[in-house]
């Protein structure tokens, strides 16, 4: 047996953890650490995972021994991490180890002030009774006039941490069995902006490039994100980039980890990104920095809009102040009598887009965005200069962006501003580009995909409303005329195949009638349930890893809304502040509170198996190392004893509130734990007939021949025993895309709208960054990535350079006919701000919802004079639910604290390590006082303002324990997504005496 | 003749993830030891027995006016000239073939000379129960992972690393890219250096610092006390003959306690906030 020279060092690692002795995923086994007889690991086979954090999708080795795990480290073939990890990722061990896991279910009788552990079919029976109770007495079959069959007295929250086949299990249940409405997860109080934003501008919701690609930026821009904390690995690709010569730019309100890595670093008052980002796209463009080939050829910068289209002191046309909505139809563009768009490609037409966006914008001059933001003129004008200069034809720059752009009232505006900065510097579709959202949770990708928002199901397809009578109604209403999106009727119908199979029939428009119709215009989200929760309207609550005890804006109110349901079931690994919102430790009176809450142990990722879709959309198998800690169970488990509990007691029943459980298909073995492999199939759909398995979504059909339960995710199971997400060919296929490694949607494309990263004629904008390019001998697109374009498509044919194949115009939208509050990104105030808008008169949104109004209580600045904000630590995920039950991440950040100027620290008498109270018009919480250097005071048009900011991840349960954030934070959302505003409200600190 | 490797901390890389700070404790099974809040977001006024490396934070106000937030991945340097083990009266800390410093829990008896004498404060000792319930205590520190290796594995907080800050590789090779980093921060960092310090003959943990060592908590120019290395080298291996070892503990206590006054100035003088 070899004995290692110690001259190989440094590849070892990596050869050492290619002892992964899984022979079945192709390893040799090398015996290197034969004579290793001294270390822990020593023959001991590790078994690959991801990360189940956030959503870098990094690979982890599990070294699990004597049902136990022994350690954990990176896995040096993984392409994105190669061997690194940041803390969470290492200490993924104690996720296991750790003695707070619960290993039985528990359960808490109404008044009770204790769980009482309980065996499974107990509390599974109990739960589906539980289900058939609620359902039977307030299932609504019609609501004015139409047939809706669905039930909204039970919601279900959660899903951002599962698999994707659970994902799929879980929204097949409950909207396509149980009838909810209510169906939410973290997507929505996270990334919910992204989709509405992204969207209109380029086709789809997600992430444009992925995770390595960033190493070919020339500039990141890195604002509303805080990459080097809350997705550390990101950062080994964007220092790569650097040592090319990269730059990297931070606009954070406070000085953060990322911030000491940037080559600039700007603070910008929480709340005002359009104001700095629309200063920007006018510096851009009153300085000819912009890529106008790339304008004219791939966005709508040509289109002439309309004429009723105008804009006057902060409001567009068509504006319904009483309603707080826009008529869109104001803001279409001009047609020919053929119905054709017109264009203007000189672009000196007033009424184009081009003309528009520079007149929208002329109006950010620098000296009203300095204003505005409180970054001083110099930094800002460096920055429009740096990153401006991407917009040179060969260079690229990157966006990065997470919650700081999300979560606010324009957060969706937000985005937008990113996508219109993008295009016009021609950064889309190209190596080292791109408007890259970064997903915090493992598979808040998947879990968004697979339909678990009120608004969408599984694909990003609309929500059948109260509008829709029939199958081909709806159809009508979510099918446009042109653009990829025209397929539509053939996923809806594979859907309904796959949920319904045999009950889905063409006679009965193959089911549509079994899934549930929301009430049109009405809003189902995370804000509205809990304020619905509190008037009392709901009965049962799920929550699938979800904690809104300490994620849910304005938490204390949310925790008492809690105490009106009658039923919860929590499903975690964890006893979280959600659960036991009934405690006196939570601050509740036990005896007062009738809700029977029945906690379900959950195994965690690597004590089971299935897939997980990282932010760049790579879709990742992860394999069991361990059986489930006591007795837990897979999430996919759980969901499936429900449904066959539910399925009985329904059963041979096909009266309104039984039919869509009844037709609902479960066929996934005989055994408890469901066949996964049955669960892959479905969700990439075959033939019905003949049961093969469907190459991609190309195959799919709307007379009901075919079934696949999220077309997105068609062709990853192309055939029989070929599952790519299990793919693990580490070989770089070229610039750094790994086509060979896991499975990207849509069809292993690994940047989005590659099409555009070459000129009109098929060349690539730049030699050193080739994605795709035109091979005019083979007469198809050639290169180191798969087209995200018709592969034979050739640049002269009439849609040859429609590099956005998603939008109906098949050009990237700079100018938006779709978002709820205007075609171009305009600044407005947050809900609360110390402040009046420098820009127009209109202080809030316009087009903001307000909903009850007891959750929502609005401070004044004269009391609450202090801008605040929260946001993440690295050595924390989300709620802390995950790492605040482990010894060594709660070692790293063991205190809830509060990150204080200076000079406000002076102001107020305040001194480091000292105790204080942080208010607003929500609550008050005590936190340890962070004087740092990191926080400076902001001049807004002329008047002096504080910023403090502060961790959410605490809470009362837990080894790291502290005060709550969120009781802090308003219940106010964005006028298209809802999400909450977290990232800016006002408060007052003081001493605690 | 295998080459010399290295420990290479480049601070100007690290983003302050502490993946290595949990690295270390996850391959060393090293319990928690949780500090009180610091006022700061470091979790570790300095490295202690059951935490061989501590990340720590500096928000530096640079010399032009300027703002730094300063990261250094602290643990032991290994030094090549070791006053702690000149300090031991067991010769219970020696090096290995990897230059690394370590201690054998074999010999070690927890008397605390090492403690006392580390150049760099980073040594420390733990307590530990035998099984008849009785307390003992032993010298704890970075290892430089010679378990790992003596296996051809990199130490587990290098392997960690995702931005290159730490790395594990040929001296010469580290060395002179460390010279060409070093000309290519300058002019962000101007009194960027390479710190090797040559009064301990060098270290096997060799930094790369943004600022002056001083800045970092760090002593300028690091020598051992002629008085230990008389201590070790001449005085020890005599008085174990004359007196025995026992006897021997007890003098050496004393001696150790006054070399520890005498270079008390930089004791606690770590670079947290
Ligand atoms: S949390 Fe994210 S960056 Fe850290 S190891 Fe996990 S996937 Fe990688
Ligand atoms: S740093 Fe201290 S413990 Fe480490 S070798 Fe040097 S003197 Fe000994
Ligand atoms: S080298 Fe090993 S023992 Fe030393 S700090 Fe790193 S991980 Fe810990
Ligand atoms: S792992 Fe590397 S980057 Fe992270 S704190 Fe340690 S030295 Fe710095």
């Amino acid at each position: 047996m070899t004995v290692v020279s110690r001259r190989q060092f440094l590849k070892l690692s990596g050869a050492m953890a290619a002892t992964l002795a899984i022979i079945e995923l192709g390893f040799d086994e090398k015996k290197i650490y034969a004579d290793s007889k001294n270390i822990k690991i020593f023959g001991v086979k590790p078994t690959p995972t991801i990360c189940p954090y956030c959503a870098v999708g990094c690979g982890i080795l599990v070294y699990s021994k004597d049902n136990d795990v022994i350690f954990t480290e990176g896995d040096p073939d993984h392409p994105i991490n190669e061997g690194t990890l940041c803390s969470k990722g290492t200490t993924l061990r104690q996720v296991f180890t750790s003695d707070r896991r619960i290993e039985k279910p528990m359960y808490r009788a109404p008044g009770s002030n204790k769980w009482e552990e309980k065996d499974w079919n107990w509390m599974l029976n109990k739960i589906a009774e539980k289900i058939k109770d609620t359902r039977d007495r307030t299932f609504i079959e019609s609501e004015g006039g139409a047939i809706v069959n669905k039930v909204e007295s039970i919601a279900c929250m959660g899903g951002a941490a599962l698999d994707n086949e659970e994902d799929y299990l879980l929204s097949k249940l409950m909207r396509g069995g149980l009838g909810l409405t209510f169906i939410e997860h973290q997507a929505r109080i996270c990334h919910s902006s992204t989709v509405p934003g992204l969207s209109p501008s380029f086709g789809r919701g997600a992430m444009t490039n992925h995770w390595i690609d960033l190493q070919h930026t020339d500039c990141a821009l890195i604002m509303g994100g805080n990459p080097a904390e809350n997705h550390p690995i990101s950062f080994r690709w964007l220092l790569k980039a650097k040592e090319r010569g990269a730059k990297i730019i931070s606009v954070d309100p406070r000085y953060t980890r990322t911030s000491a890595q940037a080559d600039l670093y700007s603070p910008m008052r929480s709340g005002s990104d359009i104001a700095f980002l629309g200063g920007m796209i006018n510096f851009i463009l009153e300085n000819q920095l912009f890529h106008e080939e790339y304008l004219k050829t791939y966005t709508n910068a040509t289109f002439i809009v309309g004429d009723e289209f105008d804009f006057n002191d902060g409001i567009f046309s068509g504006y319904d102040e009483e309603n707080r909505k826009y008529d869109k139809t104001k803001w279409q563009f001009k047609k020919d009598e053929n119905g054709e768009i017109i264009k203007d490609p000189t672009l000196k037409n007033p009424r184009c887009v081009f003309q528009l966006l520079k007149k929208h914008y002329s109006r950010y001059d620098v000296d009203t965005v300095v204003s505005i933001t409180g970054a001083s003129k110099e930094r800002f004008i460096e920055i429009c200069e740096m990153y401006g200069a991407t917009g040179k034809p060969e260079k690229s720059g990157t966006i990065l962006y997470a919650m700081g752009t999300t979560q606010h009232t324009v957060g969706v505006q937000n985005v937008r501003s990113f996508a219109i900065l993008q295009l016009i510097l021609g950064n889309i579709g190209v190596p080292g580009g791109g408007v890259n959202a970064m997903r915090g949770e493992s598979n808040v990708q998947g879990s968004t995909d697979f339909g678990l928002l009120f608004d969408s199901i599984n694909g990003y397809l609309e929500v059948p409303t109260t509008d829709d009578a029939t199958l081909s109604a709806y159809l009508k209403r979510i099918t446009p005329k042109s653009g990829y999106k025209v397929n539509n009727p053939k996923f809806v119908v594979s859907l309904l195949k796959a949920y319904y199979g045999e009950e889905a029939t063409k006679e009965n428009d193959f089911g549509f009638h079994f899934l549930p119709k929301i009430t049109a215009e009405r809003n189902y989200s995370h804000l509205r349930l809990f304020e619905a929760m509190g008037r009392g309207e709901l009965e049962g609550l799920f929550l699938f890893g979800q904690n809104p005890v300490v994620g849910g804006p304005n938490s204390g109110k949310e925790k008492e809304a809690l105490g009106k349901l009658k039923w919860m079931v929590a499903v975690d690994l964890w006893e979280t502040e959600t659960s036991s919102f009934w405690q006196n430790e939570a601050g509740s009176d036990p005896s007062s509170i009738d809700t029977e809450v029945f906690f379900l142990p959950a195994c965690s990722s690597f004590e089971k198996e299935g897939s997980i879709t990282n932010s760049g959309r790579w879709m990742q198998y992860r394999w069991r190392a361990i059986k489930p800690k006591g007795k837990s169970k897979a999430d996919l488990e759980i969901i499936h004893l429900l449904a066959r509990r539910l399925k009985k007691l329904y059963k041979g029943n096909f009266t309104p509130v039984a039919q869509s459980i009844s037709a609902l298909s479960w066929n996934y073995g005989e055994g408890d734990h469901p066949e996964i492999d049955l669960v892959c199939r479905e969700i990439n759909g075959y033939d019905m007939k003949t049961n093969q398995l469907v190459s991609g979504f190309a195959g799919l059909a709307d007379d009901g021949s075919t079934c696949s339960g999220n077309w997105i995710y068609c062709g990853y199971y192309p055939e029989k025993g070929k599952n790519l997400a299990k793919r693990r060919d580490n070989k770089d296929t070229g610039m750094g895309n790994y086509l060979n490694w896991s499975y990207a949607w849509p069809m292993n494309r690994r940047n989005l709208y590659n099409r555009a990263s070459c000129d009109s004629s098929g060349k690539p904008w730049s030699q050193e960054k080739v994605s795709i390019y035109w091979d005019s001998v083979k007469s198809e697109w050639v290169g180191n990535d798969i087209p995200d374009f018709g592969k034979t498509t050739s640049p002269d044919d009439q849609n040859g350079t429609n590099a956005f194949i998603m939008l109906a115009d098949g050009v990237a939208g700079i100018f938006s006919t779709s978002t709820n509050d205007g075609p171009f990104s305009e600044h407005y105030e947050p809900f609360e701000s110390p402040v009046l808008n420098g820009l127009s008169s209109i202080q809030l949104n316009p087009v903001v919802q307000f909903g009850d109004q007891d959750f929502n209580p609005k401070g004044d600045s004269n009391k609450f004079p202090i801008i605040a904000t929260t946001f993440r630590v690295s050595e924390h995920w989300q709620s802390g639910a995950m790492t605040r039950n482990q010894p060594w991440l709660s070692e790293l950040m063991p205190h809830m604290y509060v990150e204080i100027s200076e000079e406000l620290a002076k102001e107020k008498g305040i001194k480091n390590r000292e105790k204080v109270l942080v208010s607003s018009a929500r609550g008050e919480i005590e936190a340890y006082a962070m004087i740092t250097k990191r926080f400076k005071p902001y001049k807004l048009r002329g008047k002096n303002v504080h910023h403090v900011g502060m961790p959410w991840h605490f809470g009362y349960k837990g080894i790291a324990k502290g005060a709550t954030a969120n009781r802090l934070t308003p219940h106010v959302g964005d006028a298209n997504s809802t999400i909450p505003e977290y990232k800016v409200f006002l408060c007052d600190v003081r001493r605690v005496q | 003749m295998m080459a010399d490797y290295i420990k290479f901390v480049d601070v100007t890389k690290c983003d302050g993830c502490r993946a290595c700070m949990v690295a270390c404790k996850n391959w060393n099974d090293l319990p928690t030891v949780t500090e009180e809040y610091s006022g700061s977001i470091q979790s570790h006024a300095k490295v202690n027995a059951h935490t061989w490396n501590v990340i720590t934070y500096n928000e530096h106000e640079t010399a032009n006016g300027g703002f730094e937030w300063l990261f250094r991945h602290q643990s032991c340097l290994h030094c090549v000239e070791a006053a702690c083990e000149k300090a031991c009266p067991e010769d219970a800390i020696s090096h290995t073939e990897f230059g690394s410093v370590v201690i054998d829990h074999d010999k070690c008896v927890g008397c605390g000379y090492c403690v006392q004498n580390c150049t760099f404060d980073v040594v420390e000792l733990a307590t530990y129960k035998d099984k008849h319930g009785k307390e003992y205590r032993r010298a704890q520190k970075c290892t430089l992972c010679t378990d790992r290796l003596e296996q051809g594995l990199e130490p587990a907080c290098v392997t960690a690393c995702h931005t290159d800050c730490l790395i594990y590789d040929e001296k010469e090779k580290v060395l002179s890219e460390a010279e060409q980093r070093l000309a290519k921060i300058k002019e962000r960092f101007p009194n960027a250096n390479i710190y090797n310090p040559q009064g301990i003959k060098g270290t096997t943990t060799v930094y790369l610092l943004a600022d002056k060592p001083s800045v970092y908590g760090l002593p300028e120019n690091p020598k051992v006390p002629l008085s230990q290395i008389v201590w070790k080298d001449y005085a020890q291996p005599l008085g174990k003959a004359m007196f025995g070892v026992t006897t021997m503990a007890v003098v050496g206590s004393v001696i150790a306690h006054a070399m520890n006054r005498e270079k008390g100035e930089h004791k606690g003088g770590q670079d947290h906030e």
